[in-house]
């Protein structure tokens, strides 16, 4: 079971999660957000949001792996997993090794938010998620950032039952 | 009685805000998600940093639009809430004025920023400073306060423009200092846009 502190600092009155700082946020800005990066795909804004996500949840993993001595990679896992629902992101179920996995959504903070505010959708949304996956991967296997292509293969926001990823090793 | 924000503030941290069974948290009429505050911070600056230097202006007014439409429409879930009913709602004697102020404290709340209205002309302008806000931390040069500016032109939109949700696109927010730059709070000025 994740052990989490959540703490308020009194004197700068910010939040963080075990020992990083953190702030709450809504699904309209997280909508809006992923809409942003879709505007700006001539820039790279989807690659930039799926590595934003990446390399900001990776510290939280690398720090909680070390300061609990979480040895196995299935174990690792688990930590991402149980990490996505307690930010409020989802109910995720995570399966893999070193050569790659799948990751389940049955809930979705992303894929439902934004169905919640815009209805569903034609097309993958969920690149949050896919950085995040990928962070999963790469902390619980020792890998460098982009090690893993994580990959949506089914979502909640087109009208699936559930957001399936497909992660492999870059 | 006005309302205390350090009180309201208190009240409000203590909340445990944590996923539920399907790992979401549902509050304040939203999804709520607590995500490390270097997400936001990174990705504005990325973003910022991957468009060319003609495309800076439209980069920095979508950044700032993120917050506002959210900030307008969570705003609104947030003085309608049950938890602002509880907690907000007993200290308000000066109507408008006071759930503007009670909406802050929620912002203060949520990590977004220590801040408080220093100035209101009651549909006409006001005036916002932070001491602290996660945003000082972006590490890009100039003012990086999109979030606050974006939800500071909203809240404003809810306590004074037309009724919800109709009030939109009435007023502006300029930051006008910034921690980021080396002044001592940020501010952050509302007024109607020209």
């Amino acid at each position: 079971m994740l052990k989490v502190d959540f703490t308020f600092d009194d004197k700068t009155y910010r939040h963080a999660m075990n020992g990083h700082e953190s702030v709450l946020h809504c699904h309209h800005y997280m909508s809006l957000t992923t809409k942003l990066a879709e505007d700006f795909a001539d820039v790279g804004g989807v690659r930039i949001l799926r590595e934003v996500a990446e390399d900001s949840i990776r510290p939280l993993l690398d720090s909680y792996h070390q300061t609990h001595r979480v040895p196995t990679g299935d174990e690792r896992l688990e930590v991402g997993r149980e990490y996505y629902s307690v930010m409020g992101l989802g109910e995720m179920e995570i399966s893999g090794d070193e050569t790659g996995g799948q990751v389940k959504l049955h809930h979705s903070h992303v894929d439902e938010g934004w169905i919640k505010k815009w209805g569903k959708h034609d097309r993958f949304v969920n690149h949050f998620s896919c950085g995040f996956a990928a962070a999963v991967f790469a902390a619980a296997f020792d890998r460098p950032a982009r090690s893993y292509l994580a990959k949506e293969k089914a979502s909640i926001v087109i009208g699936d039952e559930m957001t399936v990823i497909a992660v492999t090793q870059a | 009685m006005t309302v205390m924000r350090d009180q309201v503030v208190k009240a409000l941290a203590k909340l445990e805000v944590k996923g539920n069974e399907d790992g979401l948290i549902p509050a304040f009429g939203v999804l709520v998600n607590q995500l490390p505050s270097s997400f936001w911070n990174m990705f504005a600056e990325r973003m910022m940093e991957a468009v060319p230097r003609e495309r800076k202006g439209e980069m920095e007014s979508a950044l700032v639009n993120c917050a506002y439409e959210c900030g307008y429409h969570t705003g609104w879930g947030i003085i309608n809430s049950e938890e602002f009913k509880a907690v907000v709602m007993p200290m308000v004697t000066e109507g408008a004025k006071d759930v503007l102020r009670g909406a802050y404290a929620v912002f203060t709340a949520w990590g977004w920023a220590k801040s408080g209205i220093v100035q209101i002309r009651e549909a006409e302008r006001m005036v916002v400073r932070a001491v602290d806000y996660y945003e000082m931390d972006s590490g890009g040069s100039g003012n990086r306060a999109y979030m606050i500016r974006g939800v500071s032109s909203a809240f404003f939109e809810l306590a004074y423009a037309d009724a919800y949700p109709d009030g939109m696109d009435t007023y502006t927010c300029t930051q006008t200092l910034g921690v980021e730059c080396g002044d001592k709070f940020g501010e952050f000025v509302v007024e109607p846009k020209s």
